[in-house]
């Protein structure tokens, strides 16, 4: 069991939570994720390594509640544990010989994104963030940006906040002018990846995507989380849980992996919303008690 | 007395009931048939069975002792050479194995050994009421990766001989296969669990969530964590596709996705947070037990249809015989001398957002012949130009093999491996590397149960033989 010892709102549906797991904590890396179960018989999940603590052996993770599984983990509290958390997973970011890198997330994307642009800012390269939200009340992580960034840039799609318009905008303004960057790297949901990646294609700007497809193992035993490459050799295969998250954004074949994300949707739908029922009949519960 | 040519049937659930559920299939011997099967055997002199066993069972003598009745008797013979017999009774390919050699399998149906096995087990299980106690600690730690019967089989053989053992499981259960792939309904998992239970009673540790080569790296388990010695059992869980067109559809599974969903995730007890394709129509490539367990478990999820498609005739069928049975009464199709080529999706033009696009909507095969013999000895399948054809499905389940996984070798500096990326062992299970022992699948490639808990046994009494003198 692993005990939650901090947890954060962030927003109504984006929580920061920290968690006892020291041999993670002792050897987790930029770009790299867990694996968790929030009960027996639950969902295992990845998220991303947001930041590790490993004097006190805490591994933090943002999670967004978008269904079932992350309903239940955002009702876990302080000083509850959860049944499983394993990692970490996959291959850390490639910061190698990059000094100026341009960061794009977007929504919830920007809590993998983060702990990039961090490890990217320690390392001294130049760091300029592009992230991007539907509206004012979805803007996550501004300030931990800021912190981080040379360069931040807040876009929402309907302009509540900030800058009006999608994450493209700016980026093809930058590439436009002549600017140059060791590698872009997108993070956030596939169809604005797919776009990210057309726009440095344009420039022939290299970019880096980080894939999220839906996984069960992470350790490359099921095959669930495969995508295709269309690489100059031909077509490959690769898992992303251990070949990725992170690949080359000309090579990805988004239209696939966009189609392979939507295999439970209806499922996910009926789980999230037995979950919520659960939840409010428990409220409801206690309500009638207090009364 | 004249003897019974034929072998005791083991009653087995309906298979139109058992097509529904996930309770096992076969229900094991009654005492009185266990004693009549067990008076078949001629206790051969020179004991061609035992042969035919990878661990060598004592097969006659142990039969010897059903026959007494000394059913515990009978229990401790086999466990002398064998750490699972409960799991080896049931899933053991002893048509190719132990029965294969039985002299009464020359003219008549060979002993039920695997059947004796299974009942002798069980009869154990309930009976005995023994709990195993943890022997003295002999002041040596050894490290086991992966919990599959090759990693629990050293882990309990050295824990026996008083070594501190800690199995380090990269996912959340362990068992290996025989949690997240072979199914309830022909392995209960309680067996494994007790299995699993009786090792932590001889103090062994098991620390699951730990995958080797991410969470601890080998060089760490010595230099950091002071074991002396390391078991690499890790298994060949990289599941392979075909490389046709169409594998990326949503629909399309590794048979290790689908039954580790099913099992270890438990869509199996209807897990309102497992998601899994249930019914209509099926397509399960591939001939071996993997596939008769992906194809039966599709059925019993509630699918209209299964076919099993494989390349070969059903005398090539690599699963055990009784698996293909049961999966033939319970009315799976076979489709046997065809090919996958292509597996097609839905797509609607008109509509790109239509939520359909991009899923399974059937699968194209070519029909093959057998023609001249290849390396394995059997006759290798040659497709028949022209004789394509489609096969309407809603889901294509991938069963055509699995490699051990490169995640351990990628973190292991100076480990060899072969060509199909199998640890490179000598007789004693030693690796290229110092005091790192492997066996199982992830050293011979997919194999069976036994022949991975033998390894298990071999390194054991290596890692002993090194370690005991120090
Ligand atoms: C490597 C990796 C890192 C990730 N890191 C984070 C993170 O740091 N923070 C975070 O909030 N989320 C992250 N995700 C996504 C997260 O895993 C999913 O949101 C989670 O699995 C949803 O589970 P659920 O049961 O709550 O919702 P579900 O009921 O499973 O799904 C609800 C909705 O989310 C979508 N969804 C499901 N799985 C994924 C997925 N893997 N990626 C994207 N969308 C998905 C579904 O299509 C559906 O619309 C990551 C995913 C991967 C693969
Ligand atoms: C569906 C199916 C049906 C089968 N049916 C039969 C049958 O009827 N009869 C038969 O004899 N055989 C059968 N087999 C084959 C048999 O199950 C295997 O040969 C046997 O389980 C191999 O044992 P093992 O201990 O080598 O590996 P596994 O059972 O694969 O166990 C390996 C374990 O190591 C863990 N692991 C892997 N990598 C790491 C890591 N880096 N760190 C930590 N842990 C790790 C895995 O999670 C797993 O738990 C079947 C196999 C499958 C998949
Ligand atoms: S372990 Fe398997 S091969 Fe050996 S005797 Fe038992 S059933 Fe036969
Ligand atoms: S070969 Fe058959 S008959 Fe002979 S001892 Fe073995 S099991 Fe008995
Ligand atoms: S999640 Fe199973 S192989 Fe990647």
């Amino acid at each position: 069991m692993y005990k939650v010892v901090r947890r954060r709102s962030l927003k109504p549906t984006v929580t920061q939570i920290e968690v006892e797991a020291p041999l993670v904590a002792r050897k987790a890396r930029a770009g790299q994720f867990i694996i968790l179960r929030v009960d027996e018989d639950g969902e295992r999940i990845p998220l991303t390594v947001a930041g590790t603590n490993p004097d006190d052996g805490t591994v933090k993770v943002i999670f967004q509640v978008v269904g079932a599984t992350t309903e239940k983990l955002n009702h876990v509290k302080e000083g509850e544990c959860i049944q499983d958390f394993v990692g970490p997973l996959g291959r850390p970011t490639e910061t190698e010989g990059i000094k100026k890198v341009c960061i794009v997330g977007g929504g919830v994307g920007c809590a993998i994104a983060m702990p990039v642009a961090q490890e990217f800012h320690r390392l001294g390269a130049e760091v300029t963030s592009i992230i991007g939200f539907r509206s004012e009340d979805l803007v996550i992580l501004e300030d931990e940006f800021d912190a981080c960034s040379d360069r931040l840039i807040v876009m929402t799609d309907d302009g509540s906040y900030k800058r009006e318009g999608n994450v493209t905008v700016p980026l093809k303004e930058m590439l436009a002018s002549g600017e140059k960057f060791d590698m872009i790297i997108t993070i956030g949901p596939l169809i604005m990846m797919k776009f990210v990646t057309l726009t440095a294609k344009e420039f022939n700007a290299p970019i880096t995507v980080s894939m999220s497809p839906i996984m069960v193992d992470g350790t490359g035993m099921c095959g669930c989380c495969r995508l295709t490459l269309h690489t100059d050799e031909g077509s490959v295969m690769k898992f992303a849980c251990v070949d990725g998250p992170d690949f080359n954004g000309y090579e990805v074949d988004f239209d696939e992996a966009i189609a392979r994300g939507r295999t439970y949707f209806d499922f996910e739908r009926k789980a999230h919303d037995h979950v919520c029922n659960m939840y409010k009949a428990a409220d409801e519960l206690a309500g009638g008690a207090n009364a | 007395m004249a003897i019974n040519p034929k072998k005791h049937e083991m009653p087995a659930q309906d298979p139109k009931v058992r097509a529904h559920n996930f309770d096992e299939v076969a229900l094991g011997y009654e005492e009185a048939t266990a004693l009549a099967e067990a008076e078949r055997c001629l206790n051969c002199k020179n004991r061609p069975c035992v042969e035919g066993c990878p661990v060598n069972v004592q097969i006659p003598e142990f039969i010897q002792k059903v026959k007494e009745g000394d059913f515990e008797g009978a229990y401790q013979i086999i466990s002398e050479t064998s750490s699972l017999p409960a799991v080896c009774g049931r899933v053991c390919p002893q048509e190719t194995q132990c029965e294969e050699k039985c002299t009464l399998g020359i003219k008549f149906d060979p002993v039920g050994i695997g059947r004796l096995e299974r009942f002798v087990a069980d009869w154990h299980n309930e009976h005995s009421k023994e709990a195993p106690v943890a022997p003295e600690l002999n002041g040596h730690k050894v490290a086991i990766v992966g919990a599959g019967p090759a990693g629990l089989t050293c882990a309990g053989d050295l824990a026996k001989k008083g070594y501190k053992v800690s199995i380090f499981e990269a996912l959340h259960t362990p068992g290996g296969v025989l949690v997240y792939g072979i199914p309830e309904f022909r392995l209960p998992k309680a067996i494994v669990a007790r299995e699993v239970e009786g090792l932590k009673e001889l103090g062994v540790e098991v620390v699951t969530n730990a995958v080797i080569g991410k969470t601890l790296t080998i060089d760490e388990l010595f230099d950091e964590m002071g074991f002396e010695a390391v078991f690499v059992g890790s298994g060949a869980g990289l599941p392979s596709f075909m490389n046709i067109p169409g594998e990326s559809l949503r629909g399309v599974y590794s048979a290790n996705e689908y039954l580790t969903r099913s099992n270890l995730m438990k869509a199996y007890r209807d897990n309102p947070d497992t998601p899994i394709m249930k019914g209509g129509k099926v397509a399960v490539v591939g001939g071996g037990n993997v596939a008769m367990d992906a194809a039966r478990t599709a059925l019993r999820l509630g699918a209209e249809k299964v076919y099993i498609i494989y390349r070969r005739s059903m005398e090539e069928l690599p699963a055990r015989a009784e698996e293909v049975e049961h999966a033939e009464e319970e009315g799976i199709d076979f489709r046997l001398l065809n090919n996958p080529v292509e597996i097609l999706g839905y797509e609607n033009p008109d509509d790109p957002r239509d939520p359909k696009n991009g899923t399974v909507r059937a699968i194209r095969c070519i029909k093959m012949e057998l023609g001249e013999p290849d390396d394995s000895g059997r006759r290798r399948p040659v497709p028949i130009k022209g004789s394509e054809f489609e096969l309407e499905v809603d889901a294509v389940i991938m069963s055509i093999g699995t490699s051990p996984n490169p995640l351990i070798k990628d973190t292991t500096e100076g480990l060899e491996v072969n060509r199909r990326g199998g640890i490179v062992v000598d007789e004693g299970g030693l690796t290229s590397r110092k005091a790192v022992y492997a066996g199982g699948d992830a050293v011979t490639g997919a194999a069976t149960v036994i022949s991975a808990m033998g390894a298990g046994k071999v390194a054991a009494a290596s890692i002993d033989e090194a370690l005991s003198g120090k």
